[in-house]
């Protein structure tokens, strides 16, 4: 711990760290100063006057610079004549602080009394009720009896939208600002502000769209009282009827610790379902936040549209059959087939699926193809080598930090990175963002840089060539890594184009690049992850926290499957030689390529384990239900290496059952082992067979330690009602720079970009998108937009089209119409085409494509 | 448009300040000036100039008793009823003048001359009470003051009628 | 001498007639605050006055009760307020009149009434459901949902007043 201060609490003296709030002080001691408005993530502001407490220092006398002592011995305390607002105090040395006085008590009980007068006491309907600060603070601190004028009551609307996600009940408010502030600082967008003043005052928001953040959810849990509800789970349970289980968000590759709040539910046969989803805390992952897309997107998991049987195709037909029928039919094919299969990897298989998967697939050949969907990024070596080390955490990074963000749409692709990332930025770190157009993050950037898709990699190595030329080489560092020297010479006269934003990142301590696929090629992806290792190798820039690599894969647990053997490589490889049999194991290719759509209809059999009739599934010849994340226990390895477990969290639906468990039986058909009876056995085999993964036992992924802030659990006023995390905070694999007698490679990259002629198509990603998980969330459809293409002004002037009219675009042989976006953001020469807005494949990479203005 | 009127005064106002978001008060005064109110289209209006979200604006507007976000009356009475005011008795002449000026608390006159309102404080709690006519306080009022200032007012606004 | 008292007694009784009565013909009138089968109460104008808030199944020490709440909207509204009980479910094999429950209810919504034949040929019988634990509405008065003006009937608690 940095250097601590030692501070008196009730008599009681501390040694705690200099510098932090009296308010965490008192936490981190075991003592408590209840607050409504302050909270440990955002800066004090003293509006709601429940902290107050008696405050004092110690005297020192000037000329020997000891404490004055009175007769008694006891040093002279010079007390403040007021109480003061605890949350607005910074501890110092020898300060005083009485918070279990008669004095203090009362102005507490004033306040409650105060804060009680416009609230509407509906706690029996409120959804906060049983969880509520509001209501534990009182019941702690406040008045036995009411004097309350009930004839004086405000009344207020309670039923107020903010946007279509979060609800105001404007009576339950007690103006203690968390959610503007929230917004305001920790998102920056601040689309939430108080109107008027005194007793009228109250939040409102004109903004549009209105409150429409991607955070939005969390304003919920840190409001203390129940003003602010989701549009989910309004009045969907009282809080002490459900059942916490903790859990990992399937959606994107930050793999933020959630917890599913669960309950037998009537409208789904009694049987228990997942009511709302809360953020658990981790700090070295989400902290305390999820975005909405993992708040929401649960739905899937008690989805009418869920397979339960598997099914077989016969002629047009699908037929459902028992388990048994479809192993042996698909045990049948796959001994046949030898090494005609192609084994295809989605971006949410667990890694203890992945495993039975790849050895399902070494029983049928041995080299078998392993290919992971989605398939253009890559670069686990670079990873390996280079990832980010072990003990990150972004909320550490502040002055002396850089952060790059490169070919990354970061708050569409990882939204809980992109808000440490902002926050890092707002703290001082230097955050640098590299793509071919505008995003978000440019805001909050010290650099920006927009440079023509395809040139992605020659400004990353530019950046290496700066450091060179500026003598920003650590040699002591680069004594351990081959190819060095080589790497140097090549180095040596390129071209810096952005030696500003390249000078930013070097100057700093830590560095930290997010490294995403953007407007690249698989090939050119490669060598971007190989630029950024090339970069942080060369000056040092890993193999300790808050240094390295950090990819953002597209998916929770890619970075899994590359660990556990499946490469990107190899599914594109499938394109040239398409398999006869195809085995895929919860991805949805058909949705998002076309080429792949027609080797799919061209192969003699195809198996797919899914949870949804997608696409893909449509081409198969054996379906196999698969369960959800909800229904069984599993790990994702998030994008910075973090092996974390999730639980059971409620039964399974029809007769589903765990991937894992489907290919292991199939494996047995054809002379496996017998199938391991739970997931920890199954990780115990990865253990044991996986280096990397040797220390990742569930009962090591299990294990938690106290965290700071102390959110959650008992003292719910303190931080909100994210959940104390209980199932564990997870593991990092430490990547090879971390070994200090690892040897370490680099070598120079292909700087080629891509040649197209006129205009050309790049897919995007975005957040809100009809994924097949994702899809099942009725309640966010409205967020989704229909598909639609982003043209430049000049391009749209040119073609003769204006925003929001619908065209054709010509791609890959194929035209889709699309509604054209002409706002500014997408640069000449170049179509945006987000990923994923509908089940037609529009285009998988960069690629030439022209817009056709359709007639009147 | 704001913009286009006052393409001039808006510069001046905006290169007083180290960025756009700090001149958003005096926009706000010069809407007010122009259009008599704070409407939300105004509003969205002054927070796109100074590159504001609209909702901050509408905050600013409505915190401030010298914004006015409805429309109001050629005279604007405003009356202190903040604790210290109340206590000498504010409360009771706000509810006598409203009565008086057969209104509810923050409407306008039939005629739209006058509108009355409550507001936080103005600063002159030893006069209460008091109230700002068009950011102009008269002091240590009572019934029969402020009749005859409301009847000065009305002859007033007669007389500008009629030239 | 006590042979003689004895078969006294017994005469005394035989003449008094039967203290039983011929159940289910005849029904002997319970205490006013017998503890019975719960009923779910109505206001005057057919809302329900359950608000599906859950207390009583917080309170309940058998774990009887089941609730479900849902929010109400003016064109289906079935209690005053945001929130009513979508679904209501007493296990009377399971409850044991305490009357907790009828503590609990903020509302007043649900009371232990006077009924006590309560015999099942089914286990799944002995779970009352909010059909058969309402009310019926008073005369003349639509049943839930209702269709209700916006804004008519906002607040779920019925509204306090100044203590006398």
């Amino acid at each position: 711990m940095a250097e601590t201060v030692t501070i008196t609490i009730d008599g009681q003296q501390f040694q705690v760290p200099k510098g932090i709030n009296l308010v965490d002080a008192a936490k981190m001691s075991g003592t408590d100063i209840p607050v409504f408005c302050y909270h440990p993530k955002m800066d004090p502001v003293g509006m709601c006057r429940m902290c107050l407490v008696e405050l004092g220092s110690v005297v020192t006398n000037r000329e020997t610079g000891e404490p004055d002592v009175d007769d008694n011995g006891d040093p002279v305390v010079r007390w403040f004549p007021k109480l003061q607002t605890a949350c607005t105090q910074t501890v110092s040395e020898g300060m005083v602080v009485r918070g279990a006085t008669q004095r203090v008590r009362d102005a507490r009980d004033d306040i409650l009394e105060f804060i009680l007068t416009s609230h509407p006491l509906d706690c029996p309907i409120c959804d906060k009720g049983g969880e509520c600060p509001l209501q534990n603070l009182t019941m702690a601190y406040g008045p036995g009896e009411s004097r309350f004028v009930f004839d004086d009551k405000i009344r207020l609307d309670k039923h107020v939208p903010l946007g279509d996600l979060i609800y105001l009940d404007r009576e339950r408010c007690i103006q203690c600002a968390r959610c503007t502030r929230f917004c305001d600082e920790v998102v920056g967008d601040d689309v939430l502000a108080f109107h008027e003043r005194g007793r009228r005052l109250q939040i409102v928001t004109i903004s549009d769209p209105p409150f429409d953040t991607k955070f939005s959810g969390n304003t919920t849990d840190i409001c203390p009282v129940g003003a602010l509800t989701t549009a989910d789970f309004r009045f969907g349970a009282r809080p002490w009827e459900l059942d916490e289980v903790p859990s990992i968000c399937p959606h994107c590759p930050v793999g933020c610790n959630i917890s599913a709040s669960t309950r037998l539910d009537r409208d789904f046969g009694g049987k228990k379902v997942i009511k709302r989803i809360m953020p658990r805390q981790n700090e070295h992952v989400n902290e305390i936040w999820i975005c909405d897309k993992g708040r929401f997107g649960h739905h899937h998991a008690r989805a009418e549209e869920r397979l339960t049987t598997p099914l077989l195709r016969r002629g047009d037909e699908w037929v459902a059959v028992d388990w048994d029928t479809a192993y042996s039919e698909i045990a049948g094919r796959l001994k046949k087939a030898g090494d005609n299969v192609a084994f295809l990897a989605g971006n949410n298989l667990s890694n203890e699926d992945l495993w039975e998967l790849r050895k399902l697939a070494h029983r049928t050949s041995n080299t078998p193809r392993l290919g992971v969907w989605p398939a253009f990024m890559t670069g686990a070596d670079a990873v390996a080598q280079a990832g980010v080390g072990t003990g990150t955490r972004l909320q550490d990074m502040g002055p002396d930090s850089a952060i790059l963000v490169i070919a990354s749409d970061f708050e569409e692709e990882a939204p809980v990175w992109w808000l440490q990332v902002k926050q890092a930025a707002d703290r001082g770190a230097k955050v640098v963002v590299a793509n071919g157009r505008p995003t978000k993050l440019d805001r909050y950037a010290t650099e920006v840089v927009h440079y023509e898709y395809g040139d992605a990699v020659a400004v990353l190595n530019s950046f290496a060539a700066r450091a060179r030329s500026k003598n920003k080489i650590d040699a002591d560092f680069t004594a351990r890594v081959d190819g060095a020297a080589e790497l140097e010479a090549e180095l040596k006269g390129t071209r810096v184009p952005f030696a500003d934003a390249a000078e930013t990142l070097l100057d700093a301590e830590d560095l930290v690049i997010f490294a995403g696929g953007e407007g690249l090629t698989l090939d050119q992806h490669r060598e971007l992850m190989q630029a950024a290792a090339n970069l942080l190798l060369l000056t040092g820039h890993a193999g300790k926290p808050n240094n390295g690599l950090v990819p953002v894969w597209p998916g929770a647990n890619l970075q899994g499957a590359f660990d556990l053997g499946f490469s990107a490589e190899t599914t594109a490889a499938l394109a040239d030689q398409p398999p006869t049999v195809w085995f895929i194991g919860s991805a949805d290719p058909a949705a998002e390529d076309a080429a792949l759509v027609q080797s799919l209809a061209n192969a003699e059999f195809v198996v797919v384990s899914t949870q949804f009739m997608t696409p893909t599934a449509a081409h198969a010849n054996v379906i196999l239900p698969a369960q959800s994340f909800a229904e069984r226990e599993g790990t994702f390895t998030n994008g910075m290496r973090r092996v974390q477990r999730f639980y059971t969290a409620q039964g399974p639906v029809g007769d589903t059952l765990p991937e894992w468990r489907i290919y292991a039986n199939i494996g047995a058909r054809l002379g496996g082992d017998k199938p391991r009876i739970s997931a920890a056995l199954v990780m115990r085999d990865i253990t044991q067979n996986v280096p990397r993964y040797a220390a990742m036992a569930y009962p090591a992924l299990a294990a938690v330690e106290k965290q700071f802030p102390d959110v959650g659990g008992d003292d719910l006023y303190y931080g909100g009602t994210a959940y104390t995390n209980t199932g564990g905070l997870g593991i990092q694999w430490p990547a090879n720079a971390e070994d200090e007698s690892a040897r370490l490679q680099v070598r120079p990259v292909q700087l080629d970009g891509y040649q197209i002629e006129g205009l050309f198509a790049v897919p995007v990603r975005v957040l809100y998108d009809r994924s097949t998980l994702f899809e099942q969330s009725e309640m966010m459809h409205t967020h989704v937009p229909e598909p639609f293409a982003e043209i430049n002004n000049q391009d749209a002037a040119h073609i003769g089209i204006v925003d929001g009219e619908v065209i054709r675009l010509n791609v890959n042989g194929a035209q889709h119409l699309l509604t054209a976006r002409v706002n500014g953001q997408a640069p000449a020469g170049v179509v945006l085409v987000p990923q994923l807005l509908s089940k037609t494949p529009i285009v998988i990479g960069p690629a030439a494509c022209a817009i056709e203005k359709i007639g009147e | 448009m704001l913009a286009e009127k006052y393409a001039d005064r808006i510069e001046k106002i905006f290169s007083k300040y180290p960025d756009k978001r700090s001149g958003i008060m005096d926009l706000l005064y010069l809407a007010q000036e122009e259009y008599g109110w704070l409407s939300e289209d105004t509003l969205r209006e002054v927070a796109a100039l100074c590159d504001v979200d609209p909702t901050q604006a509408h905050s600013i507007a409505g915190f401030y008793t010298m914004f006015s976000e409805k429309p109001k009356g050629t005279y604007w009475l405003q009356v202190c009823t903040d604790l210290p005011c109340a206590l000498r008795g504010a409360d009771q002449f706000y509810q006598e003048l409203c009565a008086y000026l057969d209104v509810d608390d923050g409407g306008t006159t039939s005629d739209g001359l006058f509108t009355v309102e409550q507001v936080m404080c103005l600063a002159a709690c030893d006069k209460a009470p008091m109230l700002q006519c068009n950011f102009h306080y008269y002091e240590n009022l009572d019934m029969d003051i402020i009749k005859g200032l409301i009847e000065q007012w009305r002859a007033q606004a007669q007389q500008e009628a009629a030239e | 001498m006590n042979l003689i008292r004895g078969f006294a007694t017994t005469i005394k009784h035989v003449l008094e007639g039967p203290v039983t009565i011929q159940y289910p013909e005849q029904e002997r009138p319970v205490r006013e605050r017998f503890k019975g089968r719960h009923a779910l109460k109505r206001y005057d104008n057919g809302l329900e006055k359950c608000i599906g808030c859950s207390l009583c199944a917080a309170a309940c020490p058998a774990d009887a009760i089941w609730v479900e709440a849902a929010e109400n909207t003016d064109e289906e509204r079935f209690s005053p307020g945001e929130r009513y009980a979508k679904t209501y479910e007493i296990n009377m094999l399971r409850c044991i009149f305490c009357g907790y429950c009828e503590d609990a209810c903020p509302t007043e919504a649900i009371v232990l009434e006077h009924e006590y034949r309560l015999s099942f040929n089914d286990r799944r019988d002995a779970i009352y459901t909010k059909d058969r634990l309402i009310d019926p509405p008073p005369h003349g008065v639509p049943a839930t949902p209702q269709v209700t003006e916006p804004g008519q009937f906002d607040r779920s608690i019925p509204d306090m007043e100044n203590p006398k």
